[in-house]
């Protein structure tokens, strides 16, 4: 129950900071200053704007955006590592997180059998896109990224590195009951820091600022 | 402080038999009958006292702290609170009602589990039932006042408190069924006769070895119920069998005059060495009841196990007694140990007792935290296995009964196949046949290891019910269609009368004999006597050898052929004169015909071909029957050696007999009618569905506990736990039966469980890959961290 409540509020609190970023960057780029940034301007922005984020127009300015980035910082077959990450990582968060919050039991059946193998799609494809997009994020590599990307960049690679460390672990023959029992705790948590780490970094990298 | 319920009851009870003291000092007990001249100040006097008594009923109970228990030289008390003179002609068995009265609360404690038949402590979890077995019409329903899945109400079966006295009394503790109330004594019921079955406390809490059983179980097939406690806990000896009794016997017409052989009113000679000299005996009782006491109606063995290699449970080994978990405070509501308990049963006193509580700790429904440890339990590390086992597995899936098999293995119970009762006659059943282990969800939607047993009975359906038909109806309508034996036993036990044969009738049948058993029926040896023919044959067994029962001879040579005539002649005297014999016994030997002619042997030519060797048979309308018809001899070579009781052509028999309504014969699963064409169909549906109650011992350590061996002991492609098969079993003898898997029980998908199963044969593998990313990953950050750590320090400059 707790998780389950903290990962709402963690949504909605990534939800509510990131638009109301863009709220205000909209607002500023229609020379408007921070005094017109209310609440109800804010409620009429998000309405308009969620509303044609469902459109058939905005899912394939989404694909255009996402096809042209990967293509930019994952050319030819490197691709693929990231198509597999992303493909990965949004299996293991619906299932996990379906599971988690709405199945008291938690995952069972084919569902887990999937959250195993795109287990290690995404520990495979994790590390390789560390290996080859790593440099561009290291904290001596001052022209390419900014710093609030490579800190979302490597608490990515943090979390995602806990979350198979805990599977790992309680796939070992090392670790007794209460260990088993803290996995779980550290699985959930750690993934849901990076799923919310996924979406500031994706929001800040690949959504486009909004016009004025 | 006014005096107690029971003090008040017992007052006024003991103004009441001045007039059965005096018939008694004169050697004969008489009827008794309340004076009218108390019953007015005994009624105010009760009624006075009743208010006190409430409070009082506690206090009685209360402990004083000390640890030991007080030493149990006490007045024996009858069922009229009489207190018992052993010296006395005649003395009446031992109540333990009034004998425990002055200081335990009969009433409170005849609420406990163990005597209440409506306990909400079994309402909810299902326990064993009992099981109503007939072999002879292969019946074995399970019966429960429970409401639990699949058993049978007892009133729905037409069985009365009296009739379930007598078929289960045998391993009840008194009290429940064994103690009616008033409306339930029916004409029918010989309750007055008997006596009503008090709770045995003894029959738990008697530390003396001289506590039996198997007396007690006498005694009840006897319907010597209230004698039954006092000859169980070996406090006298008790003669006399009440069922023999005409039923307007009671206990005040004393013995039987008249009849000293068969109807003897049953009688109590006390052993005085085990009284004083103020009458008060010493009974060695126990606070806590030991492990005999509860074996004694609750042991289970895998069949056809040695005792030899019987394992106990780890807590008994440990030197745990059963009521150190099982235990319950003077209301007798006993702790089954199941999690949830206390969800069921508010009530009771103590809700901890459970694996996890002792083993783990956890906090008590009353918000109680409960640390482990409790007698030494050891915390368990489970090394390896994923939190999920436990969320979704009791602890004795794992841990309790045997281990999973290619097939469920057959169970005996000590209250279903009448286990523990010895004596000459072997009380035991193969029937029902109980399985285990099979696995199914519990109440907290946990996998369990249960029992399970198919019911097995002949039923009438009527708007699509089947209800069964009491064993005894059966009968009458089969007759000797479930019978086959008795054509065999009729010549047998004539044949015993034979001395000159010098050794065991037997009938000789393939490659079996059949000799008589105690009970009646036929017990079967390999033969291996001379027999070419094949056919039924009969023979004397001397020393495991077998002979024929009229050896070989000339019937021409009239010298050579006088002894064997003469043993002939004995054969067919004890033939002839055997009960229901269907004719005259004869014997055809070559061209001849012996038969008894006015009392002598007469021998005459026969015109049916010549029999090579002696043929017994009954003469009928001129012609020669074999004894043994070849459908009985066929059905009793077919259920030699086996469990069951019937065979598919007996089923279709007995079906025809019971008449034109739709009767069906359910067993093994299955549902067996008769077709058109007077075949048998058959068909699965509710009727023949199993029932199945929890397991919960006996208790493996962890190193014998089920996934010792790692994942695989459960998880592969042709694991036993989820691919074991359960087969329908019962007595009828049958290939056509329910068979499914064990995963089917638990609500999985079995190719999920075969592919998740498969997935383990490339686990090792995934654990390395998963272990080489995380170290590359790990690594990786490892130096990203160095770094920014350099750059933090000025170490390292960033790159342009």
């Amino acid at each position: 129950m707790l998780f389950t409540l903290i990962t709402v509020l963690a949504f909605a609190g990534v939800f509510f900071r990131q638009t109301r970023l863009h709220y205000a960057e909209a607002n500023a780029r229609s020379g408007k200053g921070p005094e017109a940034a209310t609440p109800s301007g804010y409620g009429a922005w998000l309405g308009s704007h969620l509303k044609s984020a469902f459109s058939k127009a905005a899912a394939l300015k989404s694909w255009s955006i996402l096809a042209d980035w990967t293509k930019d910082h994952d050319p030819s077959w490197t691709g693929w590592i990231f198509a597999g990450f992303g493909l990965s990582l949004a299996y293991l968060a619906a299932s996990g997180f379906f599971y988690a919050i709405f199945i008291p039991r938690g995952m069972s059946g084919f569902p887990l059998l999937g959250h195993m193998g795109f287990g290690g799609l995404f520990a495979l494809t994790l590390a390789a896109l560390l290996l080859w997009r790593g440099r561009a994020y290291a904290p001596d590599n001052g022209e390419v990224e900014t710093f609030e990307r490579k800190i979302l960049f490597w608490a990515l690679a943090f979390f995602g590195f806990v979350l198979i460390v805990s599977a790992l672990g309680s796939m070992l023959p090392l670790f007794v009951f209460d260990a088993q029992r803290t996995f779980i705790g550290v699985h959930r948590y750690a993934a849901l820091g990076l799923v919310l780490t996924a979406i500031v970094f994706v929001d800040m990298t690949l959504v486009p600022s909004p016009k004025a | 402080m006014g005096l107690s319920q029971a003090e008040a009851i017992a007052s006024l009870r003991s103004q009441r038999p001045f007039l059965s003291h005096s018939l008694r000092a004169a050697g004969r007990p008489g009827r008794r009958h309340p004076q009218p001249l108390f019953l007015v100040p005994s009624i105010i006097l009760l009624a006075v006292f009743s208010l006190a008594a409430i409070g009082s009923s506690a206090e009685k109970q209360k402990w004083d702290g000390s640890r030991i228990s007080p030493v149990h030289q006490i007045p024996l008390k009858d069922e009229f609170d009489q207190p018992i003179v052993p010296a006395e002609s005649n003395p009446l068995p031992f109540s333990a009602r009034y004998t425990c009265a002055p200081c335990h609360d009969y009433a409170v404690i005849r609420q406990g589990l163990h005597f209440a038949a409506n306990s909400p402590a079994l309402a909810a979890r299902p326990g064993e039932p009992w099981v109503w077995v007939d072999e002879r019409t292969g019946t074995q329903i399970p019966v429960s006042s429970h409401p639990w899945k699949g058993v049978w109400d007892p009133a729905r079966l037409g069985l009365s408190d009296w009739d379930l006295t007598l078929l289960f009394g045998r391993h009840m503790p008194g009290g429940g069924a064994g103690e009616p109330g008033d409306k339930d004594m029916t004409a029918e019921s010989r309750w007055s006769v008997s006596g009503k079955l008090e709770i045995n406390c003894l029959g738990c809490h008697n530390a003396s070895r001289r506590q039996n059983p198997s007396e007690w179980a006498k005694q009840i097939l006897r319907e010597n119920f209230r004698w039954a406690a006092t000859a169980a806990a070996g406090l006298g000896e008790v003669g006399g069998i009440s069922s023999r009794l005409r039923p307007t016997w009671d206990i005040f017409d004393g013995p039987n005059p008249d009849d000293s052989e068969w109807a003897v009113a049953p009688s109590v000679k006390y052993d005085r060495t085990q009284f004083d000299s103020k009458h008060r005996a010493f009974l060695d009782l126990s606070y806590k009841p030991d492990d005999a006491r509860c074996l004694a109606c609750h042991s289970t063995s895998a069949e056809r196990m040695r005792k030899f290699d019987f394992e106990e449970d780890v807590h008994t080994a440990a030197g745990i007694k059963c009521v150190s978990c099982h235990g319950h405070d003077v209301t007798h509501a006993m702790v089954r140990g199941y999690e949830g308990e206390a969800r069921d049963n508010p009530a009771l006193p103590a809700e901890d007792f459970t694996c996890r509580a002792c083993h783990l700790g956890s906090v008590s429904s009353r918000g109680e935290k409960i640390a482990p440890g409790r007698l030494g339990a050891p915390y368990p590390l489970h090394k390896g296995f994923p939190a999920v086992h436990f969320d979704r597995l009791a602890c004795t899936v794992c841990h309790s009964g045997p281990m999973p098999a290619k097939e469920a293995s057959r169970v005996r119970t000590s209250r279903a196949n009448r286990l523990g009762i010895f004596g000459v006659a072997d009380w035991s059943t193969a029937l029902p046949a109980i399985q285990e282990p099979v696995y199914i969800r519990d109440g907290n939607n946990k996998l369990a290891p249960n029992r399970l047993m198919w019911p097995a009975f002949w039923g009438e359906v009527k708007d699509g019910r089947t209800t069964p038909i009491p064993p005894d109806k059966v009968l009458a309508a089969a007759g000797d269609i479930l019978f086959p034996e008795k054509a065999a036993t009729r010549v047998l036990a004539a044949l015993f009368n034979v001395a000159e044969l010098d050794g065991t009738p037997v009938l000789a049948m393939g490659a079996s004999a059949y000799e008589m058993n105690a009970d009646g029926g036929l017990t079967a040896t390999p033969f291996d006597g001379e027999n070419p023919e094949g056919r039924p044959a009969w023979a004397v067994c001397k020393d495991g050898r077998f002979a024929p029962l009229v050896p070989a001879f000339d019937p021409t040579n009239v010298d050579s052929s006088a002894d064997p005539e003469a043993r002939i002649q004995k054969i067919l005297e004890a033939l002839n004169a055997a009960d229901g014999a269907p004719g005259k016994a004869a014997l055809a030997y070559r061209d001849f015909l012996y038969q008894l002619i006015d009392g002598g042997l007469d021998k005459s030519e026969r015109k049916d071909p010549a029999a090579a060797r002696p043929l017994f048979g009954w003469l009928k309308d001129g012609k020669l029957a074999p004894f043994v018809p070849e459908a009985e001899a066929r059905t009793i070579a077919a259920l030699a050696g086996t469990d069951q009781t019937l065979t598919e052509a007996q089923v279709a028999e007995v079906l025809k007999a019971l008449g034109p309504a739709d009767h069906v014969y359910v067993s093994g699963g299955v549902i067996f009618r008769l077709s058109a064409k007077g075949t048998l169909s058959s068909e699965t549906g509710g009727a023949a569905a199993p029932i199945a109650w929890p397991l919960a011992h006996e208790v493996r350590p962890a190193r014998r506990a089920l996934g010792v061996n790692g994942c695989t002991d459960c998880h592969s492609a042709g694991s036993d736990f989820f691919f074991g098969r359960v087969r329908g079993a019962g007595p009828l003898k049958t290939e056509t039966v329910t068979t499914r898997s064990a995963s089917s029980y638990m609500g999985l998908v079995k190719p999920y469980q075969f592919l998740f199963g498969l997935s383990f044969t490339a686990r090792p593998a995934f654990k390395w890959f998963l272990g080489v990313c995380a170290a590359l990953i790990g690594s990786l950050l490892l130096i990203v961290g160095l770094i920014a750590l350099g750059r933090f320090a000025g170490l390292i400059e960033k790159r342009s």
